[in-house]
Order: structure tokens, then C-alpha cells, then sequence
């Protein structure tokens, strides 16, 4: 059987036992490399389900759409190792409940689709443990490493000819997990802190004060950087600061539901070496 | 880069420490370079990497924010928390291009009016041999639409 | 429309000499919103103030800057210029011309043009600034003292002398503390229980304090002034009402083989008891764990024994609430576990003991009636070798600090020892001798001049037993020799360390503790009895070694910072505090766990069937210290900070 017969099958076991409201999945898209999130709430709307290796976004966020948990009924999900550290996220920042969620884990590697052990997010955290170990080695985006060679007149204007093109449709926050604010901060005007109009001094205070915003929380699903339309490479930036955050503080965003935010917790010895 | 360029620089500091050295370096009646504009808060820990921008906004060539040594914070921990969002805050501006040596970062106690006096005379010397900001300054003339309350 | 006032001060020459106050006067007066600019020799005096608040009626200004020295210095003054004025306080702001322009200028284009910006960004702060009024908080006069040790009777005493309620709380089911354990103390050798007696009975017998003994905090909500706490009183099985502490059921207990706590194992105790003769409550508890009948369901000897019928096996745990303005925390300390010191064989050998167990042997009171004895034979040793730092300033054992008492009760114990048993030889290792203390440095100098105490500079390796002896090996370090010593008995001066759940009880008050578990002050140098959370003092050894005199002296300090507190109706405070917009907070809890005072709740939102939709963050202003530290945490920008908003700091950037 095939994974994604595998995993159908399993889903209309667990949605006509009742055992969960919804599951959030994936249908094909407008073309073949797209896919679609497919919310199935009858065993026979899973007959629509695609696992494949173009199911590559983290569905996390439609979990935190209001209403959908409060009223305490479990909610399958299909989610990448990413996914379910943003499950983790979201829990520790009290956004969900993370027993309401019934993960159906996958892995994609190379042209395969791998099924993950395990339905609570708990069942995942030695994977976790495992990604962080590798973290250091794992393979950085040449482009980072690219910007840093660059002094930063150069990076000024790399990044200034990128976050040009912004026009503030503020896609790559509505497809952010973790951008569940509220009200977001661009949106906060007493006073409003970040220039709105999409000339270049607010695009580039919006970008930096978002990426602030998700270090430490970003876990590299990149929904950001493909919900773009003009195509900013958000994910560098992201994922620079997730480097940061490991190398400076040991914090790899979405261990476990009970995982400190980095940003509300310190240590005393944390490093001050660039402190006069 | 003219001769005479004088930077701007915009410091925020918290009231317990740093700016309470800076009054002792007045009451010592020590001379310091007139470049740097105070913003006073209540501790460390309300210093926001906002302000930072606003200042960049406000055409600073340089940053510099300052508080209680580690241990010594008036709410004990207020200044923990700065240094992991400061530590965080500048690894994201380098990254962009905003260079970490025109935002620095100090712990000045209430004690220490000679290290205050110092550290704005290095701090001006610094941004001044680095010149303006020009490259910010260019997007700040490109804003058109001022910033409103 | 603001109508701002602009007052600059020349303060004499100081300002004026290095800044154009004139010309200052005439450009911020044509700033956007400033209804007056004046300027003034001397602000401060009361012309100066007499045409400040003249100018505030006559232009009915709805805001004040004063450009002068530090707001350290006259920020009051002006702010209650102002109010006699009829204007908010908080309406003043002061821009700080001197301290930090004409002092420290030489410039005069320079100065002025800096005095300038410094003035219009604080026009642009005072602008919208909001009216606030101080916070007011009730204050709930009645304190709570936990730990009976010296230094917790010692404040509940004081603050009861000054005619306020004290609930003083001990867990163990005696009053007393270490001090009861001790036979004499340095540096007057005065008999420990002698002087410890009558200040036990004092403290149970004053109208002011309730006595609550084998007792525990279970929880402490609330804030200063307003502290709500329940307390746990265990179960003593004994009727604390009927009993009269005659000590019939102690007698015919016939479980007698327990190894009494308060004599540090060298004597025993029964299953019923109480844990020394002097006993404050003299009424006994039975020690659930050992009482026959607990473990088996048979004996009650006592309750047959008990003429008053006061015994009952039924009773369970109660809670108390109280309500408390303050509360003191003297909780004390414990005496390190030697096992961590193999080398030294304490634990495997029964001659090898440490301080406090000595300090039993020494006592009159003790398992020996106050003879120098030998646990092992019971023959009276002819030498003891003493080891001073055993645990302390070692860091391979955990503690890296220094005990600060043992170099004295060390002295003393040879000094002890010499006294009762004469021809005694007493030989002490130490790294230094630490005798810093009115009468100290005197005391040691007494052991090693008359009491002949020999003292060895250097650390000891090992402790093993050869023919009936413990060797003791060491190294003299003054002399750079090895030194091996054939003793009758080794006492260790153990390091004073925390209670073992002293972490757990801080975190229960709310407290803050440091990397051992003593309670940390809220500044070391300045405000050495308050702890960071306000409201709650500290005394004694809980928040680091101390001996008696020090330990008195902190619980005296903190009955007098509580007295203080208690002067008043109510308390005011700085309005400087966080709050929280309700609609927009994500109730993430990011501020929840980064304010260093805990002072933000999670608060429910109800529908109107009372249903939660949401829960969001709210912020205690009683708690709360005007830190901030929320406020930048908060990605939404739900939170602000009353006098240092967003809004002020925007507008103070944006005029620079
Ligand atoms: C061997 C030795 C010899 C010494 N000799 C001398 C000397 O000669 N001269 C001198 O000045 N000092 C001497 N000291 C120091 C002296 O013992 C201390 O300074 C003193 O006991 C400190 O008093 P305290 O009240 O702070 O603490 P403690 O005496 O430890 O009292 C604390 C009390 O709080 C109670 N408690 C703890 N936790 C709780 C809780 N959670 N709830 C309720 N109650 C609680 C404990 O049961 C205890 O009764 C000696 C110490 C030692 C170890
Ligand atoms: S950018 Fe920041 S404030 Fe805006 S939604 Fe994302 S996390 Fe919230
Ligand atoms: S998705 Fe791209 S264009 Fe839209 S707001 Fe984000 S960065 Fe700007
Ligand atoms: S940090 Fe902001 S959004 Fe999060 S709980 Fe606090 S007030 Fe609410
Ligand atoms: S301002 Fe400081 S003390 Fe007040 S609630 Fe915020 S973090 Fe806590």
C-alpha cells in the first residue's frame, strides 16, 4: 500500500470512529506542482487526500483559525517534521492544545514520501532532538553564506533591491504559522511605528521588525518565502536568525510544547561579548 | 566624506544606571563630545529595537544603548532580557546591512561618569571615521510620506 | 490643543554660561504647541516656582517643561509646583540641560543647539503625556513571620513590641532553630538556651503574635500590603487546646529507638515527643512515620496514658487563610551532608562528626548532659582534630562561598573541649581564619594563646581509621611538611548551605533565590533586607551564612522596613506600571513569563453566558514595577507603560 493509501485509510478510520472533528490534509492544486489544503470532516471527502512529495507546505496555521479547537474535539493534521514544531510553538505559546491534535507525520526525502511513528506531537520530539543535533552540519543556504562574504554596503544594497519590490500584501504573514497576532504591530498605528506605505524605508522596517519577530520561532517551513508574490527570499533572513539563536542561546525553535521562548527567558552567562 | 561632518548619534538608556552616570560625569564636570541626544526610560528591558529604527529613521549615524551591569539591574532582570534581544537585534541588522559598529551597546553604572565620558567621546570618534549614514539617509529622502502619530 | 509651557532655567551661571537660554527661550517658543517659553536665573527658588505656577494659570497650560539640571533633582520640586498649580504632576517633564549639556560642554553654539533638541524632544514627550494619579494600595496591617529560628522571633517581636498583629510560623513543632542546638556561643560563651529560652516564651506568650507551629506556607497570592496566604497546620495528633505538655504519653511510648533530629542522631527520641526539654509549644506531635500504632494499627499507649484525652489518631491536616500586609522570611539554613566528603570518612566512621553534632555533645542539655564523649566508645578523647572548611570554599564539593561562622564556632569548640577536658589537645586545619567581628579576632586569638588550640594552615587529604585511631592526614602548609595526626575524634566544620526545598519555597512566595537557593536581596549593598518582590523582607540565614548577631540584626531591619509599611493607611506609588489592551493581546503569555515580578495574570474573558472566549494578559498594578520589559516583549504592541508609552518615545525620537 502506498503511503498515501495508507494514510487515507486511516483518516477515514479515525474521522467515522469519531475519534477527530477534521483532518487538514492536502487536494491536488491548480497545477501538478501545487497542492492544496483539504479539510475533511466525513470520511468521504478523504478520497480527495494527496500525500506526495509537492505536499510541502505546513498546514499548522489552519489550526489556530479562530474557533476551530475551542470547542475541545481533536483535529487531525498532516505535517512535516516543520509542521509539528510548529505545533510545538503554538502550544508553548498557548495558542492551541496540543493533546486536541492528532498528528499524521510525513517526511520527504529526495522523490519519496516517508510515513513518521507516532500521532501525538510528543512521539516526535527524539526526530527533533535529532534535527537539532544536525542542525550545526546541515547544509546552509549558499546565499547565506554568500551575504555574509559581502561587506555591508553590499548588503545593504542586496537586500535593499530585494525588499523593494515589497508591496506589502503581507501574504508571507497570513501564511506564517506563527504570525497569529491579533493585531499585528504594522497594524498597531498608536503610534504606528512601522511606515505602512510600500516605499522602501517601511518594507525594509517591516521585514527586519517580522524577522525579529520569528527568530527563535521560525522553523524553516518557508510558507513565507513561496506565499510571496514578488518572490523576496524571505527564508534567508529567517533562517540566519535561526542559526543565531541556536548558536548564541542553544534555543531550536519547537522542541516541545513547554519550550521557553526565546526572547522571554535569558540566562545570566548568556554571551555579551559585543557589550562595551 | 567632508571634514567637518559631525554625526548624530541617539542613545537610550535607563534611568538607574547609565543615565545616573551620565549626571555623575556632569556633577565631575567631565567634557564629552556634544553628539549624542539622551532618551531616558525606566530600565533596559523597555529599550525596543522599534526605537532603533526610529532613530535610523530620524537620520542617527549612530545608536548607542546602555544600562545596568549584569546583576545590578534595578528590576534584577530587565537587562537579561535586553542583552538576548540586543544579541538577536544585531546579528538581524548586520545581516541586512545595517552595520553593528554604528549600534552599540554598553553597561555604564550609576558609578561610572568617567566611563560615560570615555565611551561618548570613542563612540562619536567611531561613527565620525565612519561617516554618514548615507546609504539609510537615501532611503529616508525616498519616504515621502512623513511618519504621523 | 497643548498649551505648553517651556521654563529654562539658567541656574545662576551653571546652565547660562554654556547655553543661549535666551535665545532657547525664543525658538522653543515658536515651537508647535508651546504657549509660553521663559527663562529664569534660578527656577528651583520660590520666585522661580511663584512665576512657574503664575504662568501656568495665566496660559491655562495643559503641560510643563522644565529645562534644567537632573529630574533627579528637582523632578519632585517642579512636579509639586505644578500640582499646587492645579496641574496633573505628571504633566512636568524635566529636559536635562545641565548634567548632561552645560557641565559637560565647552562649546557654546554646540551646548545651546544640543539644550535646544534636548528641550523640544521633552515638548514633544509632555505632549502626550496623560494625567495619572499615584497608585494607591490598602494596606492589610498584620504580618507573617516564617521561621521560628533567632531571627524570625527576633522580628516577630519587634514588630509585635510596636503594637502590630504577627502570625509567626514554624514547621517544626518547637520554635527555636538552630540557636536552640547550640551549648555556648561565641564569641561570649554564653549558654545558647539561656538566652534563647525566655525570647521563645516571650514570642508565645505576646498578645500581639499567634504562634503557629508545625505549620506550612501551602500558598501566597496577592501583593504588598495585600498578601493572601494559606497556611497548613499538620496534623499533630496531640489536642493543642486540652494538653498541658505533662510528657505522661512520652514516657510510656514505647517506641524509644528514633533518632533524635534536634540531637543530630546522637541521642534517640520516641514516637510522641517534642523535640527538646524547653520545648516552645511544650505540647508534643506524633511522628506518624515511626508511631507503632501508624505502621501496624496497634498501640495507642499514649492515648491510654493521657489522662486529658487529648490524643487523637484522627486528626487530619487544616488549612488556614489569612490576610497579611508583609512578610518576613527567616527560614533559615541547614548544615551541609558531610557523606559528600568520603575522604573524610563521615558517615563510615562514628568518631568523625561535624560541628552541630558537637555542639550537642557540648551541650548541657545534650545526649551527654554536656560531656566531651566519643559516639564510637563513649570514652572521653584525649585529642580532637578539627577540620575548618569542610564543604565550604570548595567548589569540587558545590560550594564555592564561605560559611563565614565556622573559623568561630571552630574556636570555640576547642575552647570548649579545653575547658571540660582538661589536658585535651585540640588541632585545627584551616585555609585562613576569618575572624572579622566586634570581639572576634580577641576570641580566636584567646583559643590558640590560653586554650593552647593548635593550628594547622592547610587542607586535609584523608581520615582513616588505623588501630583504634583515625589518622588524619594533612599538610601544613607554613611549614610546607605533610602532617599525619593520630586522633580520638575528627569534627568537620560543615558549610552552611540552603534548606534543601529553599528554591521550591521561593518560588511559593515568590522570591528570588541564587545559584544555591539563598534568598536574594533586593540589592546587595543598598537594600539588603527587601527582597526583589516587594513586600516580602528577609532575615537571618536564609539569605546567606550568618551568625546570631548578624541575624538579629537583619530581622530587626526588616520588622522596621515592615513597621514602616504598616505607618500608613495606604500605600502610594509611582504610577508607572504596565498595562494591557485587552482586544488586541494573542494571550501568548511571552509577558507572562519574561515580567521579573510576576505582577501579569491570565485573565478569562467571558461571554455574557459566562462561557471563556478568551483569555489575555493582565497586568497587577500592585505588582507591577514600571520596568517595561513586557511592554518590548509584546510583538503585538498590546502593552504600554504609563509615563514612558510608545506614543512619548515615538514623539521623543521623531523630534530629535
Ligand atoms: C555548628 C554551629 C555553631 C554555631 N555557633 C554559633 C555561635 O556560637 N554564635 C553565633 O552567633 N552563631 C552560631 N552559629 C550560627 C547560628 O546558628 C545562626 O546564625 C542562626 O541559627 C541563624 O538563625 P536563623 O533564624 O536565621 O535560622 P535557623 O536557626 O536555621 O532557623 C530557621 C527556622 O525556620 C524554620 N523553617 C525553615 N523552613 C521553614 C518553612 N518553609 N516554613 C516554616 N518554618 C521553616 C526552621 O525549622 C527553623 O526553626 C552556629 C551555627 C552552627 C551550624
Ligand atoms: S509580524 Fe509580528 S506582530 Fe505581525 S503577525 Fe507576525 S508575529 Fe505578529
Ligand atoms: S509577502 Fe512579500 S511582498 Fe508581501 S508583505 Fe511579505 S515580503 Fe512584502
Ligand atoms: S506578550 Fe502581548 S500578546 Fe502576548 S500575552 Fe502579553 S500582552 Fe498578550
Ligand atoms: S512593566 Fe515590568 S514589572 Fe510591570 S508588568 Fe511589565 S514586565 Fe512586569
Amino acid at each position: 500500500m502506498t503511503i498515501q493509501e495508507k494514510y487515507k485509510a486511516r483518516v477515514k478510520e479515525l474521522l467515522s470512529t469519531g475519534a477527530v472533528k477534521m483532518v487538514i490534509g492536502y487536494k491536488p492544486g491548480s497545477t501538478a506542482e501545487r497542492r492544496r489544503p483539504l479539510f475533511m470532516r466525513s470520511p468521504e471527502e478523504a478520497d480527495q487526500l494527496v500525500l506526495d512529495t509537492a505536499c510541502i507546505a505546513n498546514l499548522a496555521g489552519y489550526l489556530v483559525a479562530e474557533g476551530l479547537l475551542s470547542d475541545d474535539k481533536r483535529v487531525g493534521i498532516f505535517l512535516k517534521p516543520d509542521g509539528i514544531r510548529s505545533i510545538n510553538i503554538l502550544a508553548a505559546e498557548a495558542q492551541l492544545n496540543i493533546d486536541q491534535i492528532v498528528v499524521l507525520g510525513f517526511d520527504i526525502d529526495g522523490q519519496e514520501v516517508n510515513a513518521l511513528e507516532g500521532e501525538s506531537a510528543g512521539d516526535f520530539s527524539a526526530l527533533i532532538e535529532s534535527i537539532k543535533d544536525h542542525a550545526p552540519e546541515a547544509p546552509r543556504n549558499p546565499l547565506i553564506e554568500q551575504i555574509e562574504q559581502m561587506n555591508p554596503i553590499q548588503r545593504f544594497d542586496f537586500w535593499q533591491t530585494e525588499f523593494s519590490r515589497c508591496i506589502k500584501c503581507y501574504a508571507c504573514r497570513q501564511a506564517c504559522p506563527m504570525c497569529y497576532c491579533r493585531r499585528c504591530i504594522v497594524d498597531s498605528n498608536q503610534p504606528q511605528w512601522i511606515n505602512t506605505s510600500s516605499h522602501t524605508l517601511g518594507n525594509l522596517e517591516w521585514n527586519i521588525i517580522r524577522a525579529f519577530h520569528l527568530s527563535g520561532r521560525c522553523v524553516g517551513c518557508g510558507n513565507c518565502d513561496r506565499a510571496c508574490p514578488v518572490n523576496i527570499p524571505l527564508r534567508l533572513i529567517n533562517a540566519r536568525m535561526g542559526q543565531e539563536v541556536l548558536g548564541a542561546f542553544d534555543h531550536f525553535a519547537g522542541m516541545s510544547e513547554t519550550q521557553e521562548p526565546v526572547l522571554a527567558s535569558f540566562k545570566k552567562d548568556d554571551s555579551e561579548t559585543f557589550i562595551l | 566624506m567632508s571634514e567637518s561632518f559631525e554625526p548624530k548619534i541617539i542613545a537610550f538608556v535607563c534611568t538607574y544606571c547609565t543615565y545616573t552616570g551620565a549626571d555623575l560625569a556632569g556633577t565631575s564636570r567631565l567634557k564629552y563630545a556634544p553628539n549624542v541626544r539622551i532618551i531616558r526610560l525606566p530600565c533596559t528591558g523597555r529599550i525596543s529595537p522599534m526605537f532603533i529604527l526610529k532613530a535610523l529613521q530620524q537620520g542617527a549615524d549612530g545608536i548607542l544603548v546602555s544600562g545596568c551591569h549584569p546583576g545590578d539591574c534595578h528590576f534584577t532582570h530587565g537587562n537579561y532580557h535586553a542583552r538576548r534581544r540586543w544579541m538577536v537585534f544585531r546579528t538581524l541588522l548586520d545581516f541586512t546591512g545595517i552595520p553593528s559598529e554604528r549600534i552599540k551597546f554598553s553597561w555604564i553604572s550609576a558609578a561610572e561618569g568617567h566611563k560615560f565620558a570615555e565611551l561618548i567621546n570613542s563612540v562619536t570618534d567611531d561613527i565620525r571615521k565612519l561617516g554618514p549614514f548615507d546609504q539609510y539617509k537615501n532611503l529616508i529622502r525616498e519616504t515621502e510620506a512623513p511618519a504621523t502619530l | 490643543m497643548a498649551k505648553i509651557g517651556v521654563f529654562i532655567c539658567h541656574c545662576g551661571e551653571n546652565i547660562a554660561s554654556k547655553v543661549d537660554c535666551n535665545k532657547l527661550a525664543t525658538s522653543i517658543g515658536e515651537h508647535p504647541g508651546v504657549a509660553v517659553a521663559l527663562d529664569y536665573k534660578y527656577f528651583c527658588s520660590d520666585p522661580g516656582q511663584e512665576r512657574l505656577k503664575k504662568a501656568i494659570k495665566e496660559n491655562n497650560l495643559t503641560g510643563v517643561v522644565v529645562a534644567a539640571c537632573s529630574p533627579m533633582m528637582h523632578e519632585a520640586t517642579f512636579r509639586k509646583a505644578c500640582a499646587e498649580a492645579g496641574l496633573n504632576p505628571y504633566l512636568c517633564e524635566i529636559a536635562n540641560i545641565r548634567e548632561q549639556c552645560s557641565w559637560v560642554h565647552t562649546d557654546y553654539d554646540m551646548a545651546t543647539q544640543k539644550a535646544m533638541e534636548i528641550t523640544r524632544s521633552m515638548v514633544e514627550k509632555v505632549k502626550r503625556n496623560n494625567k495619572l494619579q499615584p497608585i494607591e494600595v490598602p494596606v492589610t496591617r498584620r504580618a507573617l513571620v516564617i521561621g521560628g529560628g533567632i531571627a524570625g522571633i527576633q522580628a516577630a517581636l519587634d514588630i509585635a513590641n510596636a503594637g502590630q498583629q504577627v502570625v509567626l510560623v514554624e514547621r517544626e513543632p518547637s520554635l527555636g532553630g538552630h540557636m536552640a542546638q547550640l551549648s555556648e556561643t561565641f564569641p561570649t560563651l554564653d549558654c545558647s538556651q539561656c538566652i534563647m529560652t525566655p525570647r521563645m516564651v516571650e514570642a508565645s506568650q505576646h498578645p500581639n503574635i499567634r504562634l503557629l507551629t508545625y505549620a506550612e506556607i501551602e500558598s501566597v497570592d496577592g501583593y504588598i500590603g495585600n498578601f493572601q496566604v494559606r497556611i497548613r497546620m499538620k496534623a499533630r495528633y496531640v489536642d493543642m487546646s486540652t494538653c498541658t505538655g505533662c510528657g505522661d504519653c512520652i514516657t510510656k511510648c514505647p517506641t524509644k529507638k528514633i533518632s533524635s533530629e534536634f540531637d543530630c542522631g546522637m541521642g534517640k527520641r520516641t514516637a510522641i515527643y517534642t523535640p527538646f526539654a524547653q520545648s516552645v509549644p511544650n505540647i508534643p506531635v506524633i511522628d506518624k512515620a515511626s508511631c507503632t500504632y501508624f505502621k501496624n494499627g496497634k498501640c495507642k499507649v499514649c492515648m491510654k496514658s493521657c489522662e486529658l484525652n487529648s490524643i487523637n489518631f484522627d486528626m487530619q491536616d487544616e488549612f488556614i487563610d489569612l490576610d497579611f500586609g508583609a512578610i518576613v522570611v527567616a527560614t533559615g539554613f541547614q548544615v551541609q551532608d558531610n557523606s559528600v566528603y568520603g575522604e573524610y570518612g563521615y558517615g563510615k566512621y562514628k568518631d568523625v562528626i561535624n560541628g552541630l553534632q558537637f555542639e550537642r555533645l557540648a551541650s548541657a542539655s545534650g545526649p551527654t548532659s554536656g560531656k566531651i564523649l566519643r559516639p564510637s566508645d563513649g570514652k572521653e578523647p584525649e585529642n580532637i582534630v578539627f577540620i575548618q572548611c569542610a564543604g565550604s570554599r570548595d567548589c569540587s564539593k558545590g560550594v564555592r562561598y564561605c560559611s563565614k561562622i565556622c573559623c568561630m564556632y571552630t574556636a570555640k569548640h576547642s575552647m570548649l573541649y579545653a575547658h571540660k577536658v582538661h589536658g585535651g589537645i585540640a588541632q585545627i586545619f584551616y585555609m585562613d581564619i576569618r575572624a572579622a567581628g566586634k570581639g572576634y579576632d580577641e576570641f580566636t586569638r584567646r583559643a590558640i594563646e590560653e586554650d593552647k588550640a593548635a593550628y594547622f594552615r592547610g587542607r586535609v587529604s584523608k581520615v582513616w581509621q588505623e588501630n583504634g585511631k583515625l589518622m588524619v592526614r594533612g599538610v601544613d602548609t607554613l611549614l610546607g611538611k605533610p602532617v599525619v595526626i593520630a586522633a580520638d575524634m575528627v569534627v568537620l566544620a560543615t558549610a552552611m548551605v540552603p534548606q534543601p526545598d529553599a528554591k521550591d519555597f521561593a518560588k511559593t512566595i515568590g522570591i528570588g533565590y541564587d545559584e544555591y537557593g539563598f534568598f536574594n536581596e533586593a540589592h546587595l549593598k543598598l537594600r539588603p533586607v527587601e527582597s526583589s518582590t516587594a513586600g516580602v523582607f528577609l532575615a537571618g540565614a536564609c539569605q546567606s551564612p550568618k551568625d546570631i548577631p548578624d541575624s538579629v540584626a537583619q530581622a530587626s531591619a526588616s520588622a522596621s522596613k515592615v513597621l514602616a509599611l504598616f505607618s500608613k493607611d495606604k500605600l502610594e506609588r509611582e504610577p508607572v506600571v504596565a498595562s494591557n489592551n485587552e482586544t488586541t493581546c494573542a494571550g501568548c503569555w511571552g509577558c507572562v513569563l519574561a515580567c521579573p515580578y510576576n505582577a501579569i495574570e491570565k485573565k478569562d474573558i467571558l461571554d455574557r453566558s459566562g462561557k471563556v472566549i478568551k483569555r489575555v494578559a493582565s497586568v497587577n498594578p500592585g505588582l507591577c514595577q514600571g520596568c517595561g520589559t513586557c511592554v518590548t516583549f509584546c510583538r503585538s504592541n498590546s502593552l504600554d507603560l504609563a509615563g514612558f508609552t510608545e506614543k512619548q518615545i515615538f514623539a521623543e525620537v521623531m523630534a530629535l
